[in-house]
């Protein structure tokens, strides 16, 4: 019986086979959709898992870890990585790391816990007139004061020739000023202010009383210089020892990272280059890479041009910097490369940066062989003190010194904006920026308070307490002993210290916290945001997330975990919606072949009505007609499938031995590099097959079932 | 002699839409082993119908069809075709070879519908049929390399392959010409002789008559008469005596 079965199997299969060679054309027509889908399937589904791939081993080894913990009681979600808000949305901070830590790590799975919190804050990147200023102070008062080395002494007459040529570059500005407009839109007392500090009166009488002139030119000639911007750090806040060896993407690239138990910054190398950098260099950076990279032309992208005239009209950045002896060598280095007479530098400069396709590595390299040593090409230096400003979560404003110890990047991330624009700080410092109570913070506002004699009172009976009308809780209450206090209700901005002998109006003496080291203990407990979990088995996400939900609950901690996509926002969504596109696409490119193949497939049936009543005639049972149509219509599914997932598998090896180059820095973000090297997944190949079988199995069901249905009887009929 | 096929007062009406057309109004006949029968009779007089009826792939509307003693209406589709398999052989006006299969296969089509007869047996078989039919080297031809005569001569050996003990043809010269026709129904004849299967063609076609051992006349679904083949061509059946064609 069971041969018998074969037997009749391998008649259906011949009949089929050769009903498929003889109708060609059906066949190839029918053959191609499904070629063409099983190729789409394949070369899709692989480009989309090498991209989720990529991008999950980028992100999880960047920054977010596999999940991440945050209170539940929060009232934003939490995006670590991708987010639209500045700061890291309304999260509740979670009291005690250690604890949360002991509970995590119980749980299976869990290797690493990193503690975090992530914020931003406005940063200013510092005049450079402020900071010769000051460098000049700092000499002037060890002169004054004779402790000033020979080489502070040339230390202090190059600072003041700086000075002298920002003069300079002030009086040409306002000479360009009068000429363009109207004389009267510049201020009469500025002019003189700048006339009388260009004059070599004043800087002769510099010398005898230097901090004397030092306050007027602070007071009315530097308001006249700003060059600063406000920068918007986002940074995270992390134990920097543990982030660095749990997250194996970061890499300290300048510097070095923040030493356990100190103060510090680290910036993103991108936020670095691309806001700390000198403008013009970046411009210059971002069209090298336009035209190396991405085979763009000067001549042909407005964007470029773009830049090009901008750093051929903003060269008053770079005129500021230079002081005399500068000013000389870069008028006599640009008059040879330019082969020009013209001595203002600032003209040379604007023709310097005129450049195009044709010399502009000539001049990108001259740019930083000849001039960019002499200039600051970063507005903050690795060593620098950074001064960051937030607002804390009460709403006032806090401020923390921080030196910057390095910048940072991930490893793949290099190029995007999304990953390059989280800066990273130690933990202690984040807890003051977001206002959180440091054991630290809580000593030193014991002692103001005791200095100050003050004492502490709720903010409901603040009116009464403080202008003795007493509220009726207070009335019920015991009196407040009699002492004579002074009444501090908001809290005090740590490192302001009220000198003791003086009172209320006394000047505060800022200390500086940057030096201040802290207990690395702090690190390990303490208020946090959220906690990256890193695990030991990256597939176990899912069970691990509802493990750390339910140890949470059975601790008493309200904790909230998601997966690195959801932590990732729009980011991780965007995975999500290119997933949805592509099964859509691939969902209409199928139905549109089902309705194809069932035409033509039912086309092909009525064609051999005949055919078909005679092998009923003679004998064929129903189920044999419907198992060779079905048959043909699956071996045609099974070849073409195959030959399409084939080629769709040597289109992916083949792509990913070149790679794709990511067409801009966003898609190198979801790229994870410079170029995405998609990996066929056998997953991939049996995807494609079923789907391109199921397919052809439905389209070639509905034909079958009228094949089945035909009589005997219509083989009889004549074919006139 | 034992009966193959037995109608009694079968009718068949078809329905076009809302009317109805009777195709059989009632005809009853008794066909023995043996026999090369002949049905005839003008266009539209029933002769397809009641082969249909006969062979298994129609059943009456009323009356009763018996082939090889088994009641056509009290079987299923699946009885019904096993039994056109394993009893009747088939051939068509229009040949109906399966154009994608070679002669040789075309052949043993109907044994391996059989299923379970081994390869060397379906093989001698069909070599034999072949040879009978006098187209044993044109076994590996395709049917569209062959004439018309060929082809009928193939679709003989496909119908006679099972061993059947009736064959149906149903104007199984139309298509053909007069001597090719002649040669056709020689073999018929001779294989209805040597190996004693029943034949029951259709044909209006006196010469074709005139090989029967006897002809069966319809006119509009009544069965007129039956008579030898001499009888018949001297009544001059090529002259329809009524015809009220539904067709």
């Amino acid at each position: 019986m069971w041969s018998a079965r074969v037997s009749t199997l391998k008649v259906i299969a011949q009949i089929a086979f050769r009903n498929l060679f003889v109708s060609r054309l059906k066949t190839f027509i029918v053959g191609g959709i499904i070629l063409f889908g099983a190729f789409l399937v394949v070369v899709g589904t692989s480009f989309l898992d090498s991209i989720v791939d990529g991008m999950s081993r980028s992100i999880t080894g960047s920054v977010a870890g596999h999940i991440q913990v945050y209170s539940s009681k929060s009232k934003d979600p939490l995006e670590v990585i991708g987010g639209f808000s500045f700061d890291g949305g309304d999260i509740a901070q979670m009291d005690d790391f250690s604890k949360l830590r002991e509970v995590l790590l119980k749980v299976p799975h869990v290797k690493t816990v990193v503690p975090m919190g992530i914020s931003g804050a406005l940063v200013t990147s510092g005049n450079t007139i402020d900071v010769a200023l000051s460098n000049l102070r700092d000499l002037a008062r060890k002169k004054v004061a004779g402790t000033a080395t020979p080489a502070d002494l040339g230390a202090y007459e190059s600072e003041k020739g700086h000075v002298r040529q920002i003069l300079t570059v002030l009086q040409t500005d306002i000479k360009n000023i009068a000429q363009l407009h109207d004389e009267k839109s510049i201020s009469t007392d500025d002019a003189a202010a700048v006339v009388k500090a260009a004059s070599p009166a004043f800087w002769d009488a510099f010398d005898r009383d230097p901090l004397g002139q030092l306050e007027f030119l602070e007071n009315r000639i530097a308001p006249q210089a700003t060059d600063a911007d406000m920068l918007f750090l986002r940074y995270v806040g992390t134990d920097p020892g543990v982030f660095s060896r749990s997250f194996d993407r970061m890499k300290i690239v300048d510097g070095a990272t923040i030493p356990r138990g100190k103060r510090g910054f680290l910036f993103a190398k991108y936020t670095y280059e691309d806001q700390i950098k000198l403008k013009t260099a970046r411009r210059l950076d971002k069209i090298k890479a336009a035209r190396d990279d991405r085979g763009e032309r000067i001549a042909k992208d407005a964007e470029l041009q773009r830049f090009v005239k901008e750093n051929s009209n903003q060269v008053r950045e770079i005129l500021l910097q230079l002081d005399a002896p500068k000013t000389a060598d870069f008028r006599v280095k640009l008059q040879k490369l330019l082969g020009s007479q013209v001595p203002e530098v600032g003209k040379l400069l604007t023709e310097f940066f005129k450049m195009d396709d044709g010399n502009f590595d000539a001049r990108y390299q001259f740019f930083y062989a000849e001039l960019a040593p002499a200039l600051q090409l970063y507005r903050i230096r690795i060593g620098d003190n950074l001064t960051i400003k937030a607002f804390t979560r009460s709403g006032y404003v806090q401020s923390v010194n921080l030196p910057v110890y390095g910048t940072f990047t991930f490893t793949g991330l290099e190029k995007s904006p999304q990953a390059g624009s989280l800066n990273l700080m130690d933990m202690v410092s984040f807890r003051e920026l977001y206002g959180f109570l440091t054991p630290e913070r809580e000593k030193e506002i014991r002692e103001l308070k005791s200095q100050m004699n003050a004492k502490e009172i709720s903010r409901e009976n603040a009116e009464a307490e403080l202008f003795g009308q007493k509220s009726p809780e207070a009335a019920a209450s015991p009196p407040p002993p009699p002492t004579p206090s002074r009444t501090v209700v908001a809290d005090a901005t740590p490192g302001l210290r009220v000198p003791e002998s003086d009172g209320v109006g006394a000047r505060f003496v800022r200390e500086d916290l940057s030096h201040r080291v802290y207990d690395p203990s702090q690190l390990e407990s303490g208020v946090i945001l959220n906690a990256a979990v890193i695990l030991d088995d990256p597939g176990r996400v899912r069970e691990t997330i509802t493990a750390i939900e339910a140890a949470g609950r059975q601790a008493g901690l309200p904790l909230k975990a998601i997966s690195w996509k959801e932590a990732s926002g729009l980011i991780g969504q965007f995975v999500s919606m290119m997933k949805a596109v592509l099964y859509v696409a691939v969902l209409i490119i199928f139905v549109v072949a089902l309705v194809i193949i069932n035409n033509a497939l039912v086309m092909a049936t009525l064609e051999r009505v005949r055919e078909i009543g005679t092998l009923r005639a003679i004998g064929a049972q129903r189920r044999f007609i419907l198992s060779m149509l079905v048959i043909e219509a699956v071996v045609i599914g099974i070849i073409f499938g195959a030959l399409g997932a084939g080629l769709g598998a040597v289109v992916v090896a083949i792509v990913g031995k070149v790679g794709i180059p990511a067409p801009s820095d966003l898609a190198s973000f979801f790229f994870s590099g410079p170029r995405l090297f998609p990996v066929l997944a056998s997953g991939n190949m049996v995807v494609a097959l079923v789907i391109v079988l199921l397919v052809s199995a439905l389209s070639g069901f509905y034909p079958a079932w009228l094949a089945m249905r035909v009589t005997p009887i219509q083989a009889m009929q004549s074919d006139e | 002699m034992k009966i193959i096929v037995s109608v009694k007062n079968a009718t068949k009406t078809y329905a076009l839409g809302k009317v109805s057309v009777p195709a059989l109004r009632g005809v009853s006949l008794e066909v023995e082993e043996g026999e090369f029968l002949s049905i005839a009779g003008p266009s539209g007089s029933g002769k397809t119908t009641l082969l249909n009826l006969i062979g298994c792939v129609d059943t009456p509307t009323s009356g009763s069809v018996e082939v090889a003693g088994k009641d056509t209406l009290r079987l299923s589709e699946r009885d019904l075709t096993r039994l056109r398999l394993d009893t009747i052989g088939f051939i068509f006006q229009s040949f109906n070879l399966v154009s994608v299969l070679s002669v040789y296969q075309n052949v043993e089509l109907p044994l391996l519908l059989q299923v379970g007869i081994p390869t060397a047996e379906r093989r001698r078989r069909v070599m034999a049929l072949l040879e009978r039919v006098g187209l044993a080297d044109h076994a590996k031809h395709r049917p569209s390399e062959l004439s018309g005569g060929q082809r009928q001569r193939v679709a003989i050996a496909r119908a006679l392959v099972a061993r059947p003990q009736l064959v149906l043809a149903d104007e199984p010269t139309a298509n053909l010409d007069s001597v090719t026709g002649q040669n056709i129904l020689d073999l018929m004849r001779e294989l209805n002789r040597t190996e004693k299967t029943t034949f029951i063609f259709s044909t209006h076609d006196a010469r074709v008559m005139s090989n029967a051992t006897s002809v069966i006349r319809l006119a509009d679904g009544k069965f007129v008469d039956r008579l030898s083949a001499a009888e018949a061509v001297r009544a001059g059946v090529t002259r329809p005596a009524s015809s009220v064609g539904i067709s």
